[in-house]
């Protein structure tokens, strides 16, 4: 099975891409002007701050960043588009041969990143359709996979790796997902169109997916064609399709220049999921532990950095775990410090030693109960109860329980009862 | 003396705009020069604006009937320009459909020659020349896409300037093909045209093509002549651009004949690169946002834009459909792709040709046709009219356009071209030759 995603991502400007509009306009219509709903006569200014993250994207993707990049007219009749051509991106992208690694290690390959405007938004009703032009040319960027994914899961990994990289670039790629699907499952390709959503996107390939594979098995053969997702029946459909490649009749827009891509500044791009690994090697800690505080959070990991090398990485993680459960405010370098030296003795604060901590106020910090003492209680709780060892095993609310109970007694670090218990129930299997 | 400075200088008697526009108003109703006129004038220059151009709260059409009651929420740079000089605006002028024609008849009402109603006023500036031709004191400001500035004001014995691509900014223009489209201007004297453009050029943040020149004042005395494009066109023609060239050479140029390598590819090249930018500026004239309103929602989907879209002329027609085939994903190298590599050794071997001198050509191959021979015209044939005006055009070249005879009491008249950023130069040449040349026009309204 081959999956491949056309994948369009908001870009965080303040204006949108051809004219000087807001982007965050909630009322409709009331972010437009002469060149965003294409007046006779206007024309478009390219907006260089979305240039610079079109490249930054495409350079944290691994593509190659061509020395000046261009515009093209990309013509189809819809309503949503006020010029019915959009300026978008064709023979100079602004990105190409990129590749993203996910957390399994294997590559999925990017084909090109272009940077496009959004066509306006269509708001369709009973028997009647409404339009708001306040999305009409707001900075998009296309990214264009190679068919490189293999299954569901290396969906959910691309796209969690890919969310991550823009987060780290100032992105946020939930504002605005839009995604279409190419999956062939036997060598036919059927295109999902204009999937909106994360959840979305994996349901519609969950169908798309099982969809084809029952054809296949009942070898009925798969029609290449264009689909959409119908969300609320959760299956695809067969859709019109717009236009071909042939009549889309690209051409350069001769209203913009080409633009050099030398001069721009581009941001450092942060691999979130490959520090985790590196950490997770060279500490002896766990992936999916840093990868739950690094990947989405990088406050959490510009604090793990600044401690890393006087302090052990697992106290850093407990302490940042910490903070994040507790902590009212970011927290500031030195009540870290404290954190992790008092995580260090032993010791698991609770909340209102963490506020007290916060404030700047002294705590009196007693050691943490070793691990025999844990052990002796864990044994103790479920000596008392025979209903409870039998409930251990399949029931997480009983695992939760007893965790609870040793974490009220000895106010212990909460992942190490857990192991702790992991390992009893494993011995008396 | 500039006819602006004059014009400023000298003292009105009572009621003289009143009269000079209702005036106006009775004359263009014989020779279509305006779409509409001013019902009241300020104190400063007239200027007229050709349809295609933005003028805020005045409807804007491009004599297209597609844009019917499309009234401009804004200025066009150049019509702001000339507003903040102290110009005052009079009217938009009549011009073919979206700049399609060299002869002004696609448009409901066309233009006629002043001279004589019988003949073209050339095109597509129709009006604009027109306008220049019959009112005393008054400056045009026009648009070549393709030579739209220099045939019409060939015709009606005006001065039609085309500056260099980029010299003037596009923002406001209704586009016709975005890489060749170039504001110009019209007056009946070389020393207006370059006191307007001066007021008017220069980088605009709202036209990313436009750009502050730098700009090449030095006049040369050099001519080529370029005899590719002069074989076999009318006798008349010949015999009195033969003149010309000899009362230049009396006046002290150096004539040279050169031929220049792929000059014949220009016209296959121009509307190639024209046709396929034209096709996608047209598209928004759907029946959507722009363009005729088709209420019948009931009607299938390509069938409403069908439908919608039928109110386009026929030569606009004609070129939404090559314009839409010669860009199609199949053909696109061997047409659009190969125009633009066409284009861009033209603008070499030119540059190269004009280092050191100007072109010297007629402006049309023909005398000034009359409606009857136009209207026998062939598209292609149509299209071939233009093999003068279009080099400096598909090269974004400054080109003067200027009257040096008349015969039979029509205008003939000549193209003089120049290297990117010689416009001062052209008009020197032209102001250098009006001391040696007398104007002569049928109408002067508003004479003082």
């Amino acid at each position: 099975m081959r999956i491949g995603l056309e994948i369009h991502v908001a870009l965080p400007t303040r204006s949108k891409l051809f004219c000087s509009c807001r982007t965050d306009a909630s009322e409709p219509n009331t972010a437009i002007c002469p060149t965003c709903t294409g007046m006779p006569g206007s024309k478009p200014t390219l907006n260089r701050n979305a240039l610079a993250i079109s490249v930054s994207i495409a350079n944290a993707l691994k593509c190659r960043v061509p020395e000046s990049t261009s515009f093209a007219r990309k013509v189809y009749f819809y309503p949503d588009l006020p010029k019915n051509f959009q300026i978008t991106q064709k023979d100079e992208p602004v990105g190409a041969a990129g590749e993203i690694t996910i957390e399994s290690g294997k590559r999925i390959g990017i084909r090109r990143v272009q940077l496009e405007e959004d066509p306006a938004k269509v708001i369709r009703q009973d028997d009647y359709t409404l339009i708001d032009f306040n999305r009409s040319g707001v900075p998009l960027v296309e990214i264009v996979t190679e068919p490189e994914i293999g299954n569901e899961e290396e969906l959910r990994m691309f796209i969690t790796e890919l969310k991550s990289i823009l987060y780290y670039l100032g992105i946020d790629i939930d504002r605005e997902l839009k995604v279409d699907l190419n999956i062939s499952v036997s060598g036919s390709r059927v295109e999902v169109k204009n999937v909106t959503g994360m959840k979305n996107l994996l349901d519609a390939a969950r169908y798309e997916v099982q969809r084809q594979e029952k054809l296949v098995k009942a070898k009925q053969g798969v029609v290449q064609e264009t689909r959409s997702y119908v969300e609320k029946d959760m299956k695809t459909a067969p859709s019109r399709e717009k236009e071909s490649d042939e009549e889309y009749g690209f051409i350069f827009d001769p209203d913009l220049a080409s633009y050099k891509t030398t001069g721009i500044r581009i941001a450092k791009p942060v691999y979130a999921s490959k520090i985790a690994k590196e950490y997770s090697k060279r500490y002896g800690v766990k992936d999916s532990a840093l990868r739950e505080l690094i990947m989405f959070n990088s406050g959490n990991l510009a604090l793990i950095d600044s401690a890393k090398d006087r302090h052990g990485m697992k106290a850093l993680i407990t302490a940042v775990e910490l903070l994040q459960r507790y902590a009212s405010k970011k927290a500031d370098p030195s009540v870290f410090e404290r954190v992790v030296e008092i995580v260090e003795k032993g010791a698991y604060p609770d909340k209102e030693m963490m506020l007290r901590i916060e404030a700047g106020k002294s705590v009196e910090v007693h050691a943490g109960a070793s691990d025999e003492e844990i052990d002796n209680e864990i044994k103790r709780l479920i000596g008392e109860n025979s209903k409870l060892l039998k409930e251990l095993g399949k029931n997480p609310k009983a695992f939760n329980f007893v965790v609870g109970a040793v974490i009220k007694k000895y106010k212990s670090n909460p992942r190490a009862v857990s192991e702790r218990l992991e390992r009893i129930l494993k011995e008396l299997e | 003396m500039s006819s602006i400075t004059e014009f400023l200088e000298k003292e009105k008697p009572s009621g003289y705009t009143g009269k000079m526009l209702k005036e106006l108003s009775k004359l263009n109703e014989e020779l279509n020069a305006f779409n509409n006129i001013a019902d009241s004038l300020g104190s400063g220059m007239p200027f007229s604006v050709k349809d295609n151009i933005c003028v805020k709260g005045i409807e804007t059409t491009a004599s297209s009937r597609m844009l019917e009651g499309y009234i401009p929420a804004f200025n066009a740079t150049v019509v702001q320009r000339m507003l903040d000089s102290g110009f005052s605006f009079i009217g938009k002028t009549n011009m073919d459909e979206f700049g399609f024609g060299s002869f002004g008849l696609n448009s409901t009402k066309p233009a006629r020659n002043p001279f004589d109603v019988r003949y073209v006023a050339g095109g597509s500036s129709s009006g604009a020349a027109v306008a220049t031709s019959i009112l005393k004191y008054h400056v045009a400001i026009a648009e070549s896409t393709g030579g739209s500035i220099s045939t019409p004001a060939a015709f009606c014995g005006v001065v039609g300037f085309t500056p260099t691509y980029g010299a003037l900014s596009r923002y406001g223009l209704i586009d016709y093909a975005n890489s060749l489209d170039k504001i110009g201007i019209m007056a009946r004297h070389a020393d207006d045209v370059r006191s307007v453009f001066d007021k008017v050029r220069g980088a605009d943040a709202k036209d990313t093509t436009s750009i502050e020149g730098e700009y090449r004042r030095e006049v040369s005395k050099k001519i080529i002549l370029p005899d590719q494009l002069t074989k076999g066109i009318d006798e008349d023609v010949e015999s009195g651009f033969a003149r010309l060239v000899e009362k230049l050479e009396g006046m002290g140029y150096k004539t040279v004949h050169r031929s220049i390598p792929f000059i014949d590819k220009a016209i296959p090249a121009y509307y190639t690169i024209a046709m396929a930018e034209a096709s996608t500026n047209l598209a928004r004239y759907s029946g959507f946002k722009y363009g005729y309103r088709n209420e019948d929602f009931t009607q299938h989907y390509n069938q409403f834009f069908t439908n919608a879209r039928e109110r386009f002329g026929l030569e606009a027609k004609r070129r939404i459909v090559l314009g839409t085939f010669v860009r199609s994903a199949s053909v696109r190298d061997e047409y659009y792709s190969k125009a633009l590599k066409v284009r861009r050794l033209l603008i070499k071997e030119l540059g190269k040709a004009l280092q050191d001198g100007f072109i010297l050509s007629p402006v049309m191959p023909i005398k000034v046709p009359t409606f009857e021979e136009v209207k026998e015209l062939t598209a292609l044939e149509n299209y071939k009219m233009d093999v003068m005006t279009i080099p400096p055009n598909l090269c974004g070249l400054p080109h003067v356009s200027f009257p040096y005879a008349y015969h039979k009491g029509m205008p003939l008249a000549a193209q003089l071209v120049a290297g990117h950023w010689g416009d001062h130069a052209v008009l020197g040449i032209v102001e250098e030759w009006e001391r040696h040349f007398d104007y002569k026009f049928k109408y002067n309204i508003g004479e003082l």
